[in-house]
């Protein structure tokens, strides 16, 4: 794996065109440029050993969030919010062909040469147009055919046509005054719209539902809809009023995802995998991974271990002290102590920073997705802290076509 | 003109500040000049500066495309006008909260402006907001809501401010906005002087409270 530079003379025409044809119109936060000043090329050794761990890590997944859906018993551990735990119960209906599943999978080079994964954004994964459009944007830039990438974008819609009636009617729910959310939703919209569906922006609370099937009650866009694409995080859905959102959870209406994602989306996930093996649910290649995860009580005063919110988001309270801005360590330490069941402990892993050709270095991020059990490309970031957080910089991924 | 052609004009590479202009209303727009007889594009003459002071910012906050014509005015005097705007336009057929439209029009009218007029690489910068954007008022749950708030990250930091000799910033509007208020609470906390000014008053120091979300912290 390594960091190639986009050429000093040509990134000031890169960067323009992810913003206009890569859809990224958040290119600055903060002080920092988002989009990296180079491509993240992994050779076809990791990215066989990245697509194989992802499809395996997938299956698991999704068995597991089979196996939680029938014994909510063993659920109590994951602490999920009390307004999502009520409407487990009227999640008995789901039905894993009906709908599309998508997650996205973080993995971490170590410095022992290994990979870790932080993650599994099994609710709404970003960085669609990232993993999509920046990989030939890239290419074109450095005017070279050495690389090929895999197009997520292309992945997705095709999994979308499979499922949903030609022509039919996708909403794409998202946070409408978000203009981050809507980069994401505009790429996906613009690409099913050219394959001939009739493609609604909007958020939660436009759908309604009616013996189990979604309507759209936005204005000039009535009417019933043959797909949901939601990138509304289940979290923020549930605290929208008035409670018109249970529909989501029992709708046959197809969902992308349907809202059993959250089994696998809080960071708790892992404390309940030892119940789940009980019911036959398997995990050897998320424990060959995933670092050491643990009630926050069972770490007390023990060296070596971070603390990661339960619902966390982009890296955002995460207690890598090296990585926290001003008081924001003491900030997190005293949030765990007051709310230990929101957090979990992990063994911090070690990343392997790479260094550019300038001599910098920078910790990588590479999101690997998954669409209906299959690898669907990468969406990847770099930081110069190991943590990868907003104030990272998005970074295309390609792979090399010899090695 | 596409919009990335508009928005190249408002971003000249060498120039200081121009990184926080979101690209957004100029990935939106479509080529709406002849569109414009609604709006009044006549440039507005500034009271409350006489020029540039290379240890000012300012932050125009006014409704709509408002700002841009005050932005013009302001990059007459010297500074570099840096638009903010990042609402999204509505779903095809939908009823919109805020008419963002005006404002892409505006970014193109101010584009042709900015081509007469020269401003320093290291101009201080004048940041350019829509006071609607916050109209949350929804006549109906089935309107689009594409309202939106001014975050801490869609602004260059304090440090940025002062390592760049920007000690002052004045915000011109009709009032201090909750959004903005949280940003300046922490530009006031790194010692950065916040002024106001309602366009017709000389600017007069303020000092922001600390917003209700600080409290706890």
């Amino acid at each position: 794996m390594r960091l190639i530079t986009i050429p000093k003379e040509k990134y000031e025409d890169y960067r323009l065109k992810v913003m206009f044809n890569c859809y990224k119109w958040d290119p600055q936060f903060l002080d920092n440029n988002t989009i990296a000043k180079y491509a993240l090329v992994i050779s076809k050794k990791e990215h066989e050993e990245l697509e194989r761990l992802t499809e395996d890590m997938d299956y698991e997944t999704r068995k597991a969030e089979e196996i939680l859906n029938e014994h909510l018993e063993i659920t109590k551990i994951l602490a999920l919010p009390k307004k999502i735990k009520k409407e487990l119960k009227a999640m008995d209906n789901y039905d894993k062909d009906k709908h599309i599943r998508l997650m996205r999978y973080d993995f971490h080079p170590t410095i022992e040469g290994k990979w870790a994964v932080s993650e599994v954004n099994s609710d709404v994964p970003g960085g669609f147009a990232e993993a999509s459009l920046m990989p030939q944007a890239a290419i074109d830039i450095l005017e070279t055919n050495k690389y090929w990438y895999r197009n997520f974008g292309e992945i997705l819609t095709k999994a979308i046509a499979t499922k949903v009636v030609s022509g039919g009617r996708i909403m794409l729910v998202h946070c409408t005054s978000y203009s981050d959310d809507r980069q994401v939703m505009q790429f996906l919209g613009d690409k099913l719209k050219n394959m001939g569906f009739d493609v609604i922006y909007a958020a939660t609370d436009h759908v309604r539902f009616l013996n189990q099937e979604a309507i759209s009650i936005l204005s000039g866009n009535e009417g019933k809809i043959d797909a949901i694409v939601r990138f509304t995080p289940l979290e923020w859905l549930i605290d929208i009023k008035p409670k018109h959102w249970k529909g989501y959870f029992n709708t046959n209406t197809i969902s992308c995802n349907h809202p059993i994602a959250i089994y696998a989306q809080t960071k708790r996930f892992p404390l309940a995998w030892n119940m789940v093996e009980k019911f036959r649910g398997k995990f050897t290649t998320w424990k060959q991974l995933l670092p050491e995860t643990h009630e926050v009580k069972e770490v007390k005063n023990k060296s070596g271990y971070i603390y990661k919110p339960a619902c966390g988001r982009v890296g955002e309270r995460i207690s890598i002290k090296e990585a926290c801005k001003e008081d924001e360590y003491e900030k997190i330490l005293k949030d765990v102590k007051k709310h230990p069941k929101q957090y979990i402990a992990q063994k911090q892993f070690n990343s392997k920073p790479l260094v550019s050709e300038d001599g910098e270095k920078y910790h990588v991020c590479i999101g690997s997705y998954s669409v209906e059990g299959g690898h669907a490309g990468y969406y990847a970031r770099i930081s110069q802290t190991p943590r990868i957080d907003s104030y990272a910089a998005d970074i295309p991924v390609l792979i090399d076509n010899e090695k | 003109m596409l919009g990335k052609d508009i928005y190249k004009i408002w971003t000249p590479i060498e120039a200081n500040w121009i990184q926080w202009i979101r690209p957004v209303p100029f990935v939106q727009m479509k080529d709406q000049l002849e569109n414009n007889e609604f709006c009044n594009f006549t440039i507005p003459n500034i009271h409350y500066i006489k020029e540039n002071s290379m240890n000012t910012a300012i932050i125009v906050d006014l409704p709509s495309y408002n700002s841009i014509k005050e932005g013009i005015a302001l990059a007459k005097l010297g500074f570099r006008p840096i638009p903010l705007y990042n609402g999204t336009n509505e779903q095809t057929g939908a009823t919109p909260i805020i008419d963002n439209h005006p404002i892409e029009i505006g970014l193109i009218w101010g584009a042709l402006e900015l081509e007469k007029i020269k401003i320093g690489i290291n101009a201080p910068p004048v940041f350019l907001l829509d006071s609607n954007r916050m109209h949350r008022f929804k006549m109906d749950v089935s309107t689009f809501d594409n309202s939106w708030d001014i975050y801490a990250q869609d602004m260059p930091s304090a440090e940025y401010f002062l390592k760049n000799g920007i000690h002052k910033i004045i915000v011109r509007g009709e009032k201090i906005q909750k959004d903005l208020r949280k940003i300046l609470y922490q530009f006031q906390k790194k010692k950065i002087k916040i002024l106001f000014t309602d366009g017709y008053k000389e600017p007069e120091e303020i000092i922001i409270k600390r917003p209700p979300r600080e409290k706890n912290n």
